[in-house]
C-alpha cells in the first residue's frame, strides 16, 4: 500500500512554475515541505497517501525544480504565494499540513485566510519568535553538525567515495539555502506578529513535535499548541527535527489519524472551485 | 608607482589553543579574550604606525571595515580616518571601504565622508565594499540582498554627494524624503572611488565604466592576474586604456636588512595572518545568497583553495605576502608587476598580525627608503610619464 507513485506536475502562475508532487486518491492534503526535502516523494507521504489521501506536494518558490519567484520575498508574500497555488489547483478548503519551515508558512495561511483551511497539521513549525528558547542557527552549521542536530540517532556519515564533489549538487543546495535565507534570515525564522494572531484561526489543529528537537525547541510546538483555539499536541518519541526523515511510519500514522478524525467538509473541499 | 600603508589593526594576543578551540577570530570568537587594556595600547600604536608612514612619504595610509573580530579592530574606520586627519599632512587617507552593504544607513557614510574631506583638506579616498559574509551573520542583514543593498547605497552616495538641489530616494531597500547633504565633500565632484574585486566580473565592469579604482584582496598571483586583465578588458569593451594607477594591488609586505632576519620574522607573522587571522568555516565565508550561483561556480571550479592551507613558502611563491631584504623585496615586488600585467598602486599591509611595533616601524622605514624609489617609475601613465 505504500508504494503509491506520484505523478510530477507544473501549475503555472503568474510569476513562474511551481513544482508539485501528486499521489494517492482521497480527500486533498497540501504539504509543504520544510528548508529540505523539495521535491521528494518520501515514505512518509506514500504512506500517507495509502491512507486515502490525495497528497499535494509542492516546491516552495527557489526550491526543487519550482521557479525563483523573485517578488516573493517575505513570509507574507509566500502566504499569498500559496493562496495563488491553492486557487490554481482549485483547493478551496484542503488539510494543510506542514513541516518545520513549511509549517510556518501553514500557521500563516490560516491566519491570514481561516476560511481555506479544512485542518491544519504543524510538525515542528518554525515562526514563533521565543528568544527564550531560540532556534539554531542551521545557516552556521556545517554539514556534519547539521545532522548531529536534525536527528536524535544520526546516521553514520556517507562513506567518501573520493570522487570530485557533485558542482551541480552544491550549486542546488546552495540555491535552496539563498532561497530561505531571503524569506528568514531576519527576523530570523519567526514572525514576531504571528503568535497573537494564531487565535484567527479556526481549522482544527494538530501541532506536533519530536521529543528531541535540537533545531526548534519543542517549546515553540507547545506555544502554538496554546494559542491555536482547537489545537491538540502530540509528540513523537526518540526522534529529531528530521521527523518522517527520522521515522516516517509514526509520522505518517500520526497524520493520517488526525486527518481522518477530521474529514473535510466535501462541498468546501473543492475539486474545482 | 603610488604606495599605502595598509593597517587592519589586529588583535594578535589569540591563546594558546585558539587553533583546537575556536572556528575563527571572528563572529562567535568570545569577546571575554578581548582585554580592554591591551586594545587601549594597540589603537594608540597602531595610529601611531599609520603617521610614521605619512612622515615617510608614504602616497596613502588605509583603513578599513570589520565587525565582532579578531582579525581587525575597525568596525568604524571613519572614526580611525577622523583621527588621522589632524596627524598626518601630506598622504591620502583611505577608507577602503566602508562597508556599505551592511550599513543601515547609507546616507550617514555619505556624511561622514563629505565631513572627513573637509577635515583632510581633500585627502580622502573613499572605498566601498560589500561587508564580508560572517558580518552579514553578526549585523542581522539578509546576505541575499548583499548585491542591491551595495548597489543602491553606491548610488544614493553619489547622488548625495553631487547633488546640487534636495532630493528624494525611493529605492528597493532604503527609502528618504529629504536627501539635502550638509556639509558637502570639498573634492569635486566627490572623492576618489575605492572598490575591492575577487572575481566578480559585475564587480570589473561596474568599476571600469566609473573609472574607479580596482583593487584586488589577498589571492594567488594567477588568480589576481585575471582579475585585473578582467578590469582591463573592461575598460577595453567601453574603448578605454585605463590609467594603471587605477589597478591596486594588496599584498602584505615585510622588509628587514637580510633576507635571513626578514624570513624569520616574518613567517609567524604571515602564518598567523593566514592561519588565525582569516579563519573562518564555508558558511561564514559565503552565507546564503552572499554569492550568485554562477559566481560560486566560477570560484568553486577555479580551485581556490581556503587560505589556511598553504605553508609559509606556498604564500610566498603565489604572491600573497612578499618578504626579503630591501633589494629582494623590490625584486619580487618588479617580478609581481610583470607577472600582473602591471598596476600603479602598492597598498601595502606592513603590520602584519603579531608583529612586534618596532618591527612594523622599520620595516616601513627600509620599504619607503629602500624600496620605494626602485619601484616609483613602474605603473604609471604614459603620457603621464613623458608629459
Amino acid at each position: 500500500m505504500a508504494n503509491v507513485v506520484p505523478a510530477e506536475e507544473f501549475a503555472e502562475l503568474t510569476g513562474g512554475r511551481v513544482h508539485l508532487l501528486r499521489g494517492g486518491t482521497g480527500e486533498p492534503v497540501l504539504f509543504l515541505h520544510a528548508a529540505g526535502g523539495a521535491g521528494e516523494w518520501h515514505p512518509f507521504h506514500g504512506l500517507l497517501a495509502a491512507r486515502g489521501f490525495e497528497v499535494i506536494a509542492p516546491d516552495h518558490p527557489g526550491f526543487g525544480k519550482s521557479d525563483d519567484f523573485p517578488s516573493v520575498e517575505a513570509i507574507d508574500d509566500l502566504v499569498f504565494h500559496y493562496l495563488d497555488v491553492l486557487d490554481a489547483l482549485g483547493l478551496r478548503r484542503p488539510h494543510v499540513v506542514g513541516a518545520s519551515f513549511g509549517g510556518w508558512i501553514a500557521a500563516e495561511l490560516a491566519v491570514y485566510a481561516p476560511h481555506r483551511i479544512g485542518s491544519l497539521t504543524l510538525l515542528s513549525a518554525a515562526g514563533l519568535r521565543l528568544p527564550e528558547h531560540p532556534v539554531t542557527d542551521l545557516f552556521l552549521l556545517p554539514p556534519d553538525k547539521l545532522v548531529a542536530t536534525l536527528f536524535h540517532n544520526p546516521p553514520p556519515p556517507a562513506p567518501a567515495t573520493g570522487a570530485a564533489p557533485d558542482l551541480d549538487a552544491i550549486i542546488a543546495a546552495y540555491r535552496e539555502a539563498t532561497s530561505l535565507a531571503r524569506f528568514s534570515w531576519v527576523p530570523f525564522l519567526n514572525d514576531p506578529k504571528l503568535e497573537r494572531r494564531l487565535a484567527r484561526i479556526t481549522a482544527p489543529a494538530l501541532v506536533a513535535a519530536p521529543s528531541d528537537d535540537r533545531l526548534i525547541p519543542v517549546e515553540h510546538a507547545k506555544r502554538y499548541a496554546e494559542r491555536i483555539p482547537d489545537a491538540t499536541y502530540t509528540e513523537v518519541p526518540e526522534c529529531g527535527h528530521a521527523m518522517y526523515f527520522e521515522r516516517p511510519a509514526e509520522f505518517a500514522a500520526l497524520v493520517a489519524d488526525f486527518l481522518s478524525s477530521h474529514p473535510l467538509v466535501m462541498a468546501e473541499s473543492g475539486a474545482g472551485l | 608607482m603610488k604606495f599605502s600603508f595598509f593597517h587592519l589593526m589586529p588583535y594578535p594576543y589569540l591563546p594558546d589553543d585558539f587553533d583546537e578551540r575556536y572556528d575563527s577570530t571572528a563572529l562567535t570568537y568570545p569577546n571575554a579574550n578581548f582585554s580592554p587594556a591591551l586594545g587601549a595600547s594597540l589603537y594608540a600604536r597602531y595610529l601611531d604606525e599609520l603617521e610614521y608612514a605619512d612622515q615617510l612619504g608614504f602616497d596613502g595610509v588605509a583603513v578599513n571595515e570589520h565587525h565582532q573580530s579578531a582579525y581587525g579592530l575597525m568596525p568604524s574606520p571613519n572614526l580611525m580616518a577622523a583621527a588621522l586627519t589632524r596627524r598626518t599632512s601630506r598622504a591620502r587617507i583611505m577608507v577602503l571601504g566602508n562597508a556599505i552593504g551592511i550599513r543601515g544607513n547609507p546616507l550617514r557614510v555619505a556624511e561622514e565622508i563629505a565631513m572627513l574631506d573637509l577635515m583632510s583638506g581633500g585627502r580622502v579616498d573613499s572605498g566601498f565594499v560589500r561587508g564580508i559574509g560572517w558580518e552579514y551573520f553578526g549585523h542581522s542583514i539578509n546576505p541575499t540582498k548583499s548585491r542591491s543593498r551595495f548597489n543602491e547605497a553606491h548610488d544614493l552616495i553619489l547622488k548625495a554627494w553631487t547633488s546640487p538641489e534636495m532630493f528624494s530616494w525611493y529605492g528597493e531597500n532604503y527609502e528618504y524624503r529629504y536627501v539635502n547633504l550638509w556639509p558637502r565633500p570639498l573634492q569635486q565632484p566627490h572623492p576618489p572611488i575605492y572598490i575591492p574585486g575577487a572575481g566578480s566580473t559585475e564587480t570589473m565592469k561596474f568599476c571600469a565604466e566609473r573609472r574607479y579604482t580596482y583593487m584586488s584582496v589577498y589571492a594567488p598571483t594567477r588568480i589576481v592576474r585575471r582579475w585585473f586583465d578582467g578590469y582591463r578588458d573592461a575598460a577595453a569593451d567601453l574603448g578605454y586604456e585605463p590609467d594603471p594607477e587605477r589597478i591596486a594591488f594588496s599584498v602584505p609586505v615585510y622588509v628587514a636588512e637580510t633576507d635571513e632576519k626578514a624570513h624569520a620574522e616574518a613567517q609567524p607573522a604571515v602564518e598567523w595572518l593566514y592561519r588565525k587571522g582569516l579563519k573562518q568555516t564555508a558558511e561564514m565565508v559565503t552565507p546564503p545568497g552572499y554569492m550568485s550561483p554562477g559566481s560560486l561556480r566560477g570560484v568553486l571550479s577555479s580551485g581556490m583553495r581556503p587560505l589556511g592551507g598553504f605553508s609559509y613558502e606556498d604564500l610566498l611563491a603565489q604572491g600573497q605576502a612578499v618578504v626579503g631584504s630591501p633589494a629582494s623585496v623590490a625584486d619580487r615586488l618588479g617580478k609581481l608587476y610583470a607577472d600582473l600585467g602591471g598596476f600603479g598602486q602598492l597598498i601595502g599591509l606592513f603590520a602584519i598580525g603579531p608583529l612586534s611595533h618596532e618591527q612594523v616601524m622599520r620595516s616601513a622605514e627600509l620599504f619607503a627608503t629602500e624600496v620605494m624609489p626602485v619601484l616609483r617609475p613602474l605603473g604609471v601613465m604614459r603620457d603621464k610619464a613623458t608629459a
